[in-house]
């Protein structure tokens, strides 16, 4: 029953992560290994998840459920990943004073932030091999418009929207307008 | 019994208000969980004065530090301070619904333009975007995390054990049961070290 696995996939994701980006290596997992969506899928994914409003694991798991299973597959994957808020942060919240300055929760944390650190590393090569190198040709521009984004990233602290815009726009000259102008002369 | 039925109603009252600001928090905020939090403070602790800026602080703190969602535990957390129980589920519902609708309808248009030339260019640039994106917020994870010899340790473990083929979600379970036994047996030695001291001081 394709619901109850999105339902149960994304309640695994949902407990496993730990804020942020950390839960895109978790759903490229699950997704590879239920044959839902590959690596393309997942960078366009992350980009429509970071262009529009609200959390990125809610957008997240909307996209994928509804590619997998339409809109209740959505709503389904969406109850998943919230899984964690209705029940372990709710018991928190009633037990907010004692928790704190919980100190097993800290070294928790301790342990498993680097662990999320190894697994976007682990992603980011698994979506570099899909994004610079397609059909057995290295993508120069590809390179180039990362390299790009990295610096206005970093450099020159661009927000997030504006680095996917401005990509958009050399994806569309590098792949849309320049292979066409070569077949035209 | 007529004390409680208006404790209900007005309880349900709360829970719609959260339910609708946090709708149009989650409507207008790009840029994920810190700009939600941005315009929690606005509303509640400016504008609205329902909790003080401290306590807003201490949820961030423990929202983070739990799995799922950092803003929608913030929100869980936030909503059952305001109104209970039901407070808290309508605010995470509230923070929720935007995204769900807005992604449905881009997952629909998605689906029909994904295939046509000019879209199919943009998402290869898009795609070569999202590599730095992804590398930018892990470099930002190790600026904050990265202090320690052990985190060195812990994180190049991890990763030969990733290339290995470990999963994971093995790599984040693993992870977690060694801190708590690091958290438990560190308590014994400390509890250890005090009763030796005690004694020695008896």
């Amino acid at each position: 029953m394709i619901y109850l696995q999105l339902f149960f996939s994304f309640m695994k994701i949902g407990f496993t992560s730990f804020g942020g980006m950390s839960m895109v290596p978790l759903i490229l997992e699950e997704m590879q290994s239920h044959g839902w969506m590959t690596a393309r899928d997942l960078a366009n994914l992350v980009a429509i998840a970071e262009m529009t409003p609200g959390p990125l694991g809610v957008n997240c798991a909307t996209f994928t459920g509804t590619q997998t299973a339409g809109t209740l597959g959505g709503l389904v994957a969406v109850l998943g990943v919230l899984t964690p808020a209705f029940t372990l942060t709710l018991v928190i919240a009633i037990f907010f004073e004692k928790f704190k300055d919980s100190a097993v929760m800290r070294t928790v944390m301790k342990f498993v932030k680097p662990v999320c650190i190894a697994m976007l590393l682990g992603v980011l090569v698994t979506l570099g091999k899909d994004t610079y190198f397609s059909d057995g040709g290295l993508l120069i521009f590809s390179i180039l418009i990362s390299a790009v984004m990295m610096v206005l990233l970093r450099k020159y602290k661009w927000s997030v929207p504006k680095v996917i815009g401005l990509s958009a726009l050399m994806g569309i000259l590098f792949y849309g307008v320049l292979p066409l102008a070569q077949t035209i002369y | 019994m007529k004390k409680e039925r208006v404790k209900k109603e007005s309880a349900l009252r709360t829970g719609i208000m959260l339910f609708l600001v946090f709708f149009k928090i989650g409507c207008f905020t790009f840029g994920g969980g810190w700009a939600i939090l941005a315009q929690m403070e606005q509303e509640f602790v400016d504008k609205r004065s329902l909790i003080t800026k401290e306590e807003l602080v201490e949820m961030v703190a423990v929202g983070k530090s739990v799995p799922g969602i950092m803003i929608t535990n913030i929100s869980m957390l936030f909503g059952y301070h305001v109104g209970g129980v039901i407070g808290g589920i309508c605010t995470v519902l509230g923070i929720t619904c935007p995204a769900i609708i807005i992604l449905s309808i881009v997952t629909m248009f998605y689906n029909s333009f994904k295939n046509n030339y000019w879209v199919m260019a943009a998402l290869t640039g898009i795609r070569a975007a999202v590599i730095p994106i992804i590398g930018s917020a892990a470099l930002s994870l190790g600026q904050e995390v990265l202090r320690t010899r052990m985190a060195f340790v812990i994180l190049g473990a991890a990763f030969a054990l990733y290339l290995l083929g470990v999963s994971n979600i093995v790599l984040v379970l693993t992870a977690a049961g060694i801190a708590l036994v690091y958290h438990a047996a560190g308590k014994r030695i400390k509890d250890d070290a005090e009763t030796i001291i005690k004694g020695e001081n008896n």
